[in-house]
């Protein structure tokens, strides 16, 4: 019975809405009156039974929702989809009764029933009365581990105690213990020596260092050579470079033209100088991201927002500036949540995001943070360059004068041979001046104003030999002013409007947005009205936030072992892997905001803990049972990248410019590299002098033609951020190290320091062997050396001539042709050891 | 002598000899063979091998690719798509509502006028394909070729135009469509890399981000064969180093590296030294291929490797460039023949804004001949059949004049996306075939438009792969060339 009345008033309800249609003035009150259509009765159950799954708190697909009234009438990215009393113009209505061409819903799922939608018309047409709820809307919420609160995990106990250095230890060691593995061994005195010098500072110990460290018979030897790679400078020259990765430095433009950025050297001194003084990693984060909105900001502050100048530019004729204005702020978006978030953030530049918890319209919301920025280059003196330049400056306007002087008097000299050059002017070549010239000549020479005199100097100037020459030099003078370095930088600008961009295309806006952060994510409380950057960047480095703390312990434990707690370091979502260890993770994170954010005194934990400290040597018995090395039963053997190879074998052979920080560099490089490029835009002027042995982080990256080696060893091409480089070997990396005219150059002058040593020849070769790969030779290998470099011998005796020329410039004194050649060749071998190019 | 002779002479010199740069061959072989340095299941175990041959989801008719790619943007409606109507209204402006809502690079919209075509038309072949006057050495191989008129790309601008056409993304850091392929099937050479690129002339707009392989390791990557000192970077040997040296050196790192492989062992190691060997061989190979002495002179005359420019445009290359483009195209079959997977030809710049009629000649000139004896060689050697040969550029040309501020006369074409022309041959293609229309100015594609991507999934079909099953995994997502559309085109299939 219920039923048939229920049917029956709808009928009724159906009929009305037809009339509502047709007379749209009368009809809602007279419907009002007949059939008031209750919400909660009426239409929630059709929201619940058709919409929610898609338009409710777990998923906001267009940006809808219709689970809260607050949000329903804000509508979706394209904007509001219910407008009360006019069910014609509500969008609700046309994607559900078949009359918008382009969408249809429920997308895959069964269609409304004619009543429902009469039911949904007609509570339109009524006012769409929703009554408020006592509650806001609910938050969007994900179980994901990733998305929960840090907690502070209790350390756990285990059997073998004293394997425990640190906490670490006792996380990796509980899980080993359960799985009943032992752990390896500690790695030997001096591999562990090597490992660490190379993970802190890129750079392998010297003879000298090994010597002290090998003294040093105290049990804090270890924990004393950790301390001095923390405060060497190039700690913060090795730590630079992996940041470098994640920002995506480049020196050049990367489109087209890829015009160079000779300023942006800037900031990455200011990355390796903020790491050298262990700034704060809240404060680093935001000074990158803001450091121009605090207040009072400093010119470091400001040259700190370079990290998101290195998106890339198109200055191509003919494009639409607007377009990639509009893709470099997509890029900040998505790498800035990328490094701080380990989220792929550039699915919801179209879309929602397929499998995590994050909306396209979150997207435009944090792209809001960014819309209104400027990028200005500013000037950012060094420390002592504005003394310096004072009299440079000063030089230069002297300069400037005296070009001024001999202009002006060349002037007066062509006002004085004006008469004559009148006097001279025959009518044909009069007939073929310029119409304003003739003109000017019309007027007898007395009665002529200054201006017409004018005219005709002008004239004379520009066919004038030495006047032109003398302009030309005036505008290459001033071209050549001297200034101070300046600094890529983003300024808060005018504000613009941001809207959620239909399909990612900028030319298609839908909903205006705020800026605001993800709700899935912690509370956003900004100090600002609108919200700004500054904002941003305190809320990314709130100690509540679930994933920076985690993000970024994780990459850099997996600089120390290969692989991340979580390995896939740039995805934390759903489709990522789930942390090894996940109490480990935590409480590192929580270790790490506890620590005061303090870098360094999270790489002194992870360096001095019995994990860290493991053999790499592999262990068939667990091949099976953890590929991967997932439970740290071991460390890991890491090739090293591609800037540290270079600088290995720049240090080892004494080549090697130890100078911090300063422009790029341009090491010599192989001809046709930089031709590649559009109308030979790059042309690489190779560096001189010392510049040409300064440290892989320094040379000029040029997008469109990087620098080969870095390429072949896998370094990231700078596009987009780069939280995992790829270690590939390849039968061009061995071709490189053997012949690249940098290895080679480094084997001559390696061989050079060993040939001219005194002393026995094994013993020599001892020496060179340690140099190399920091551990002392066993018998067979120093057997294998010796005989290398009697064959050698041989072979340079056959035509001492010929092999004189692979010397180069390092040909040592006093020393035979034929041994000379002989250390050239163990020195060559020595640099392309698997063992050289590796981290044991 | 170009600098490309000179080369020639020096590496043949240095190969028949034995001496200098490389270890000869023979040698090598020997004592490769001797050593057994690289045990079969070694070669072909991917942790060791990167480049290690396995099959695509079902067996493809195309084994390997030449891809020839003009940058620039090739002027479609004076080569392959003949418009008459163009002639009938030069000088007229076209309807509003064709270029409403379009954007140009350069050109002015209010005053722009259609530019009609001087080129001639003529049919050819058995299937009677429309070519103008500009080929007629391409004239005479339409019976292999699957022409297609009706190609679009969203990209307007060079260099997101080559990243699409040649990465499938207007974005920098993604695969090209060679390191895919290389990837996906490995490679055939074992002494040479499997996706070598060749360019003559300058360089394009997109330099080594046309070739590169984004986030899939450099393993795949294309290897520039150089065109001025060594074939392959870092090839040759350091002056002064003897053969004999080499070879001690060799052994040395062989040893040294199989003792701190008993110590550490990590697989990783006998991978560095499969590498180092494969280097080796490399050094052997790369100047044999450059070793010309036993192709006939009829056919280094056919690819017209004797020809010179005659200096009328130095925008395509300046002199020798004509030279180098032969030289390409032969150097192409070669590296077809010695198992490499895919070989790009680059050549910069087709981009004819103004003066299009003579710098398209003096391009055509140079390209025309060499391509067409590609592919008559590559016939009679039966490659053909499994060699897919592609041409393609970044978009076409506007039938709109160029009346870019500044240009005293118009003489040229802006850049066209909507609709313009590439050809496909051999590797399974259906050859004697027009593909498309696009509408009587050439204008829009009006039949069978052909996106980027179906194009790109055509490729990988040929090759034996299912375009959407192709992935890689990368910042959490699994990336494909295809991104997320593309459709095989049934109708180029043969």
């Amino acid at each position: 019975m219920r039923m048939l009345v229920l049917s029956w008033l709808w009928g009724l309800g159906l009929l009305l809405a037809w009339a509502s249609a047709q007379s749209p003035k009368e009809a809602p009150s007279r419907a009002r009156e007949a059939s008031a259509i209750q919400f909660e009765r009426d239409i929630q159950p059709i929201f619940a039974k058709h919409c929610l799954s898609c338009h409710g708190p777990r998923k906001a697909k267009g940006g809808l929702r219709l689970d809260h009234p607050d949000l329903a009438f804000k509508g979706g990215n394209s904007g509001p989809v219910i407008v009360p009393g006019d069910s014609r113009k509500s969008r609700l209505i046309r994607v559900v009764d078949g009359s918008d061409p382009d969408l249809k819903m429920p997308e895959g799922g069964k269609p409304l029933s004619q009543e429902e939608i009469a039911k949904l018309r007609a509570w339109i047409d009524q006012g769409a009365h929703w009554p408020k709820p006592a509650a806001g809307p609910t938050a969007l919420r994900s179980d994901h581990w990733a998305y929960q609160p840090i907690r502070r995990p209790a350390i756990p106990a285990v059997k073998n105690t004293a394997w425990v250095r640190n906490p670490i230890d006792a996380f990796v060691l509980a899980r080993l213990e359960q799985e009943g593995i032992a752990p390896s061994p500690e790695a030997d005195r001096l591999t562990l020596l090597r490992r660490v010098s190379l993970d802190l500072t890129g750079l392998p110990p010297t003879l000298e260092e090994i010597e002290a460290f090998l003294r040093d018979s105290s049990s804090e030897a270890y924990e004393r050579a950790v301390d001095r790679l923390l405060n060497s400078p190039h700690y913060g020259e090795r730590w630079a470079r992996h940041w470098l990765d994640l920002a995506r430095y480049a020196d050049s433009d990367g489109y087209e033209k890829d015009l160079g950025r000779p300023w942006a050297w800037r900031w990455r001194n200011w990355v390796i100088d903020a790491l050298n003084q262990d700034k704060p990693f809240d404060q680093f984060v935001i000074e990158q991201l803001a450091g121009d909105l605090l207040p009072n900001a400093s010119i470091e502050q400001k040259v700190a927002t370079g990290f998101h100048r290195n998106t890339l530019t198109n200055r191509e004729g003919g494009v639409d500036q607007e377009q990639f204005r509009v893709e470099a702020v997509v890029d900040r978006v998505n790498t800035t949540f990328a490094v701080f978030f380990g989220t792929t953030m550039n699915c919801c530049q179209c879309h929602d995001h397929k499998y995590d918890p994050f909306t396209q319209r979150e997207f435009y919301q944090i792209f809001a943070f960014f819309n209104n920025d400027q990028e200005v280059d500013i000037p950012a003196p060094m420390p002592g360059e504005e003394e310096a330049l004072r009299p440079k400056l000063a030089a230069h306007e002297r300069q400037r004068q005296e070009l001024l002087q001999a202009l002006e008097k060349r002037r007066q000299e062509l006002r004085q041979q004006l008469g004559n050059w009148e006097a001279q002017l025959t009518d044909a070549a009069r007939s073929k001046l310029p119409a304003n010239v003739q003109a000017v000549l019309q007027t007898p020479p007395a009665s002529r104003t200054e201006a017409q005199t004018q005219v005709l100097l002008d004239h004379l100037a520009a066919s004038d030999a030495t006047l032109v020459a003398l302009n030309k030099k005036l505008q290459a003078h001033d071209r050549n002013k001297p200034t101070v370095t300046h600094a890529q930088t983003l300024r808060l600008g005018q504000l613009r409007k941001t809207h959620v961009l239909i399909r990612g295309d900028f030319l298609r806006p839908g909903a205006e947005v705020q800026p605001g952060t993800p709700a899935v994510l912690h509370p956003f409380q900004p100090k600002h009205n609108p919200p700004n950057r500054l904002d941003l960047a305190e809320w990314i480095v709130d100690p509540a936030n679930p994933l920076t703390p985690r993000v970024t312990v994780n990459w850099i434990w997996q600089r120390y072992f290969g692989r991340g707690i979580v390995p896939t370091v740039n995805d934390f979502g759903t489709q990522g892997e789930k942390p090894s260890h996940p109490e480990l993770l935590d409480w590192l994170a929580s270790e790490f905001i506890r620590q005061g954010w303090s870098l360094k005194k999270l790489h002194r934990l992870i360096v001095t803990s019995a994990t860290y400290r493991q053999s790499s040597a592999y262990r068939p018995e667990l091949e099976q049972r953890d590929p991967y090395n997932a439970l740290l039963a071991r460390q890991n053997r890491l090739r090293l990248e591609a800037e540290v190879i270079r600088d290995n074998a720049l240090a080892v052979s004494g080549l090697l410019v130890r100078r911090i920080g300063g422009p790029s560099v341009r090491p010599p490089q192989p001809p046709g590299i930089s031709e590649l490029t559009y109308a030979g835009s790059a042309r690489w002027v190779e560096s001189t002098g010392p510049d040409r042995y300064r440290r892989g982080l320094y040379i000029w990256f040029q997008r469109t033609s990087p620098y080969p080696t870095l390429v072949l060893f896998d370094a990231p091409d700078s596009n987009v951020c780069c939280m995992k480089r790829e270690r590939s070997n390849t039968p061009l990396q061995s071709l490189t190290l053997l012949n690249d005219v940098v290895f080679v150059e480094c084997a001559q002058a390696f061989g050079k320091q060993w040939a001219e040593r005194p002393g026995e020849l094994r013993d020599r070769l001892r020496l060179a062997f340690r140099t190399a790969l920091t551990r002392e030779p066993t018998a067979s290998e120093l057997s294998r050396l010796e005989t290398l470099w009697h064959e050698f011998v041989a072979e340079a005796e056959r035509d001492p001539k010929a092999s004189e020329v692979l010397l180069g410039q390092y040909r040592p004194a006093n020393v035979p042709l034929p041994q000379a050649v002989a250390w050239v060749g163990v020195a060559r071998v020595l640099l392309n050891l698997d063992e050289f190019i590796t981290r044991e | 002598m170009t600098p490309w002779e000179e080369f020639l002479v020096q590496t043949r010199r240095s190969f028949l000899t034995s001496t200098a740069g490389g270890i000869g061959l023979l040698a090598l072989a020997s004592m490769l063979r001797e050593d057994r340095l690289l045990a079969e299941e070694a070669y072909l175990d991917r942790r060791i091998n990167p480049l290690a041959p396995r099959p695509g989801h079902f067996p493809g008719k195309a084994k390997n690719c030449i891809c020839i790619y003009l940058e620039g943007g090739p002027s479609q409606l004076d080569l392959f798509d003949p418009k008459p109507k163009l002639n009938e209204l030069h000088g007229q402006k076209l309807p509003e509502s064709l270029v409403k809502n379009v954007r140009f690079a350069f050109i002015q919209k209010d005053t722009a006028t259609i530019m009609g075509s001087p080129r001639k038309f003529t049919k050819h072949g058995q299937c009677g394909m429309e070519l103008s006057d500009y080929l007629p050495h391409l004239a005479t191989c339409v019976d292999d070729i699957c022409l297609v008129r009706s190609m679009w790309t969203e990209a307007f601008n060079h260099h997101p135009g080559q990243l699409l056409m040649n990465t499938g993304s207007t974005q920098f850091g993604r695969p090209s469509m060679g390191s895919w392929l290389v990837y996906g099937l490995g490679s055939e050479s074992r002494n040479l890399p499997g996706y070598v690129v060749l360019t003559a002339g300058r360089g394009t707009s997109g330099g080594t981000s046309n070739w590169s392989s984004g986030f899939l390791p450099t393993s795949y990557a294309g290897v520039l064969f150089r065109n001025q000192g060594e074939p392959v970077l870092n090839l040759n040997n350091p002056p002064g180093l003897t053969r004999g040296m080499q070879e001690k050196t060799i052994a040395a790192l062989r040893d040294l590296n199989q003792l701190h492989g008993g110590v550490a062992r990590d697989p990783e190691i006998q991978s560095r030294i499969a590498a180092y060997e494969l280097a080796f061989r490399m050094q052997a190979a790369a100047p044999e291929l450059l070793d010309f002495s036993n192709e006939t002179k009829e056919t280094l005359e056919m690819y017209g490797l004797f020809r010179n420019d005659d200096g009328t445009s130095s925008r395509g290359g300046g002199r020798g460039v004509y030279h180098s483009f032969a030289l390409n195209c032969l150097l192409a079959r070669r590296l077809v023949e010695r198992g490499v997977r895919f070989v790009s030809i680059f050549h910069a710049s087709w981009d004819h804004h103004s003066n299009l009629d003579k710098e398209l000649a003096f391009n055509c000139k140079m390209a025309d001949q060499p391509i067409a004896a590609l592919l008559k060689d590559l016939k009679r050697r039966g490659l053909l059949d499994s060699t897919l040969v592609i041409w393609l550029s970044e978009f076409g040309r506007t039938p709109l004049g160029e009346n870019r501020p500044g240009f005293t006369s118009v003489s040229g074409r802006d850049h066209h996306p909507f609709a313009f022309s590439i050809w496909l041959a051999g590797g399974g293609i259906k050859g004697g075939q027009v593909i498309g229309k696009t509408d009587e100015l050439g204008w829009n594609v009006v039949e069978d438009p052909i996106h980027v991507h179906d194009l790109h999934a055509t490729i990988l079909h040929l090759f034996g792969f299912d375009h959407t099953k192709l992935t890689y995994r990368f910042q959490g997502r699994d990336f494909r060339l295809t991104d997320i559309g593309g459709r095989v085109i049934t109708k180029m299939l043969a």
